[in-house]
């Protein structure tokens, strides 16, 4: 396989200016392409690249990305719903949320993701999962891997090992997909559990399966070999030479507008804003002093923020003013836990020095801020 | 198997009402045999959109299909609620056809860019309302300038530089044009200019001012920071200096460390000391506490600030870490300010000021030299602490900063 740099693909750029005209390249039918970055969001703004500005008609573009660890959100779901947002901020895990449906994955290094570009009229993600299964079976021909009709691929009829979405546009449309090789199944399974209780959402859940990594069936393989055999069946099945071009995400010159796009994946508005309206009924256990409080809390999230805040405490616990303050100030705040820290200290600072309420004042907030 | 059966959204069947300029837009054919979907509502009722502009998403099984405007107009009703099922050729939406498109900066292909609201959660990003009552001070770094440890929290500062420049009509011009944008405080804004009018109407807020000589200071650094680093796997910066010459002075003092408590008219005397330290943070004012402060090292103190600057800059700065506190420091100096009044942090008595440090010549033995400068102020309460006790305050200060033996021999 060669690997080309990306000095040596101006003729991209060639297709990029001359949408519709002929053009004239080396390659027809087809195009593969690697990044070179493993940032979840630079690599998400690529597709969202290829997607609006490229023109599918005449070759078709597959996208190969590894991301350091991250868990991804399709584009209607609940990420309190979907994963374990504290786990998440402890270990330094990203959260992105997609352009396409689906349900949430864990990427690390251990995972490769394709995205296979076409025509909205040549969409057809059977044959691209069909073209991945090939490709393994071509690399290791005992292994028993095949696509369900939910467009899964599982490994020995039980795990899977590839779960897939897609996007339709106007013209264009793409597909993408996971492909299990050495993932950290341990970290995979800690993270996609949420701990959150009393989340009513009609946001798309995710399915949750068995998973299992390749390397598991096969501990010779690897996921630079997996590459490989998928861009070389890529490159059979599409009559092109099996060159692999190098992209880098942060090329802004290669690809105008990109860095916006990076951005915007980044934004707490798209991550968290972008949920459907859900509400939260749970009961707050306080420990206090000798006993324990049972506190039922309700609240409607919407746009990432909380539009109605009811917290049913005993009669006196806190001052009036001040719980009614608490309530004033969640209600329109981002339903997040910085934001709840931030604005709940603020608060505390104009309550009366009293040891007492202060601690009841903490507890209730803390309680609250594991909500988020 | 093959996917000819899509038709693009522009070209299938629009239905009846074409009365007036109304048209009702179905859901489109799906892709691959999928049967059924779910809608996401991007518009609401009443929005002007352009042609192609994303109006809903749907989601059929794990794929994302949006469903744009066929024209300009305005969205007359929604025909489904968000999240509803639909199938293909159901009814999805109502639009009112008018002649010209708004200019949407944006391509139809991504969902629509957030309303220009973007500024809630970055506090200091709206030049207009706040940004007049705090007088300089009160968006500072807890360690001083040189660190980059601390850099960090600077980065997120870097929206509060706007209390410094503009009074607020400058803000949004294009030449020429006479237009004003209304944005809404955000909850924090609103909450922080609440609290620090209720402490000036309190409190008899006055300031008095020093200026301290940096040059011992400095040598003390440049002299021992290698091996404070070594040994403490620290940097040495210059805000322990001024947090541990705080706690002396305040354990001189005891009544700048003490506060009224105004419901029972008592003066609380405390007999620790817990320095807050000011952060800006983009959500806003955070001020972590370094407790203690009274039993503390330098080198304690570095690595108390370091902790909570960490935190800070990973967000997991806790309630516990920001309650209580007895004096605040604040330091406007990372921004270059001179000479500033700060404004005191309730439920406190005072709190100092540090500035920039500029090279400026003094008299010093009766010749002028150059020596690095930095201005301090003190705001306290009146009510509470005298001008007397204020200057004492701010003078022993100065001199365990210019000369950290004052604190070795507790002079």
């Amino acid at each position: 396989m060669v690997l080309q740099s990306l000095k040596n693909c101006l003729w991209l750029s060639c297709i990029l200016r001359t949408p519709k005209a002929s053009f004239r390249s080396t390659a027809s039918g087809g195009l593969i392409i690697q990044s070179v970055s493993n940032d979840v969001y630079q690599n998400l703004a690529v597709e969202d690249w290829i997607h609006d500005h490229m023109d599918l008609e005449k070759q078709q573009i597959l996208f190969l990305w590894r991301n350091s660890p991250a868990v991804v959100i399709g584009r209607h779901q609940n990420p309190w719903q979907e994963c374990n947002l504290r786990l998440l901020r402890q270990k330094n895990i990203k959260l992105a949320r997609r352009r396409s449906g689906g349900g949430t994955v864990y990427h690390d290094l251990g995972n490769i993701n394709l995205t296979f570009f076409t025509t909205r009229k040549k969409y057809q993600r059977m044959e691209n999962l069909k073209l991945v299964v090939k490709a393994l079976k071509a690399l290791r021909p005992q292994l028993d891997v095949h696509v369900t009709d939910r467009y899964d691929i599982l490994l020995d009829k039980e795990y899977k090992i590839s779960g897939t979405a897609a996007k339709l546009g106007r013209t264009s449309a793409y597909h993408h997909c996971t492909l299990l090789c050495n993932a950290d199944k341990f970290v995979l399974s800690s993270v996609l559990k949420s701990p959150y209780k009393g989340l009513k959402s009609n946001a798309t859940p995710s399915v949750p399966a068995l998973v299992k990594n390749l390397f598991e069936e096969d501990p010779s393989l690897t996921s630079e070999m997996l590459l490989d055999a998928i861009a070389k069946e890529y490159a059979a099945q599409h009559q092109i030479d099996h060159h692999v071009t190098l992209i880098n995400p942060a090329d802004e010159t290669l690809l105008p507008g990109i860095s916006n796009k990076t951005e915007e994946l980044q934004t707490w508005e798209w991550v968290y804003g972008k949920t459907p309206k859900f509400s939260i009924s749970t009961c707050l256990n306080m420990a206090y002093k000798d006993s324990v409080l049972d506190v039922k809390v309700n609240m409607d999230v919407k746009h990432g923020k909380i539009e109605v805040c009811n917290i049913d405490l005993p009669e006196q616990w806190l001052p009036p003013g001040l719980y009614g303050e608490l309530v004033k100030s969640l209600t329109g705040s981002k339903f997040c836990p910085n934001e709840t820290t931030t604005l709940v200290t603020t608060l505390l600072r104009v309550c009366p020095q009293d040891d007492e309420l202060h601690s009841r004042w903490s507890l209730l907030c803390e309680n609250m801020i594991m909500l988020m | 198997v093959n996917s000819s059966s899509v038709f693009t959204v522009r070209y299938f069947r629009t239905t009846a009402v074409h009365r007036d300029d109304v048209v009702t837009v179905n859901t489109p054919a799906f892709a691959e045999s999928v049967t059924e979907g779910d809608v996401r509502w991007e518009k609401a009722v009443g929005d002007t959109v352009a042609e192609d502009e994303v109006v809903c998403e749907i989601e059929t099984d794990k794929t994302s299909v949006q469903v744009p405007a066929p024209a300009a107009g305005v969205i007359e009703a929604l025909l489904v609620p968000d999240g509803g099922k639909v199938e293909g050729g159901t009814p999805l939406f109502k639009l009112r056809k008018t002649g010209a498109a708004p200019a949407k900066a944006k391509p139809a292909a991504a969902p629509p860019p957030p309303p220009p609201a973007a500024p809630e959660p970055v506090a200091a990003a709206a030049p207009p309302p706040a940004a007049a009552p705090i007088p300089t001070t009160m968006p500072p770094v807890p360690p001083v300038s040189t660190q980059p440890i601390d850099s960090k929290p600077v980065s997120a500062v870097k929206p509060a530089a706007a209390p410094a420049a503009a009074p607020p009509g400058e803000a949004v011009p294009t030449k020429g044009a006479r237009s004003e944008h209304r944005v809404k405080m955000n909850r924090m804004r609103q909450r922080i200019a609440q609290r620090l009018k209720e402490a000036q109407n309190t409190c008899a807020m006055l300031t008095t001012f020093n200026e301290i000589d940096m040059s011992n200071i400095r040598e003390m650094r440049t002299v021992h920071k290698d091996t404070f680093l070594k040994k403490h796997n620290l940097k040495l910066g210059f805000m322990s200096a001024f947090v541990k010459a705080a706690a002396f002075a305040l354990q001189d003092q005891p009544v700048v460390n003490a506060v009224i408590d105004d419901t029972t008219k008592e003066i609380v005397y405390r007999d620790y000391v817990d320095i807050s330290v000011a952060v800006a943070t983009p959500r806003g004012l955070v001020v972590p506490v370094v407790r203690n402060v009274e039993n503390m090292n330098f080198a304690d103190i570095e690595r108390a600030i370091y902790e909570l600057g960490e935190k800070a800059r990973k967000n997991e700065l806790a309630i516990e870490d920001m309650d209580g506190g007895t004096f605040t420091i604040s330091n406007g100096g990372v921004f270059g300010s001179l000479f500033g009044t700060p404004i005191i942090n309730p439920p406190q008595s005072a709190i100092l000021g540090m500035h920039a440090i500029f090279d400026r010549p003094v008299a010093v033995g009766g010749k002028i030299e150059v020596r690095p400068m930095m201005y301090v102020a003190l705001t306290y309460d009146h009510r509470l602490i005298d001008g007397r006790e204020a200057v004492t305050f701010l003078r022993k200060i100065k001199a365990a900063v210019e000369d950290p033996r004052v604190l070795l021999l507790d002079l």
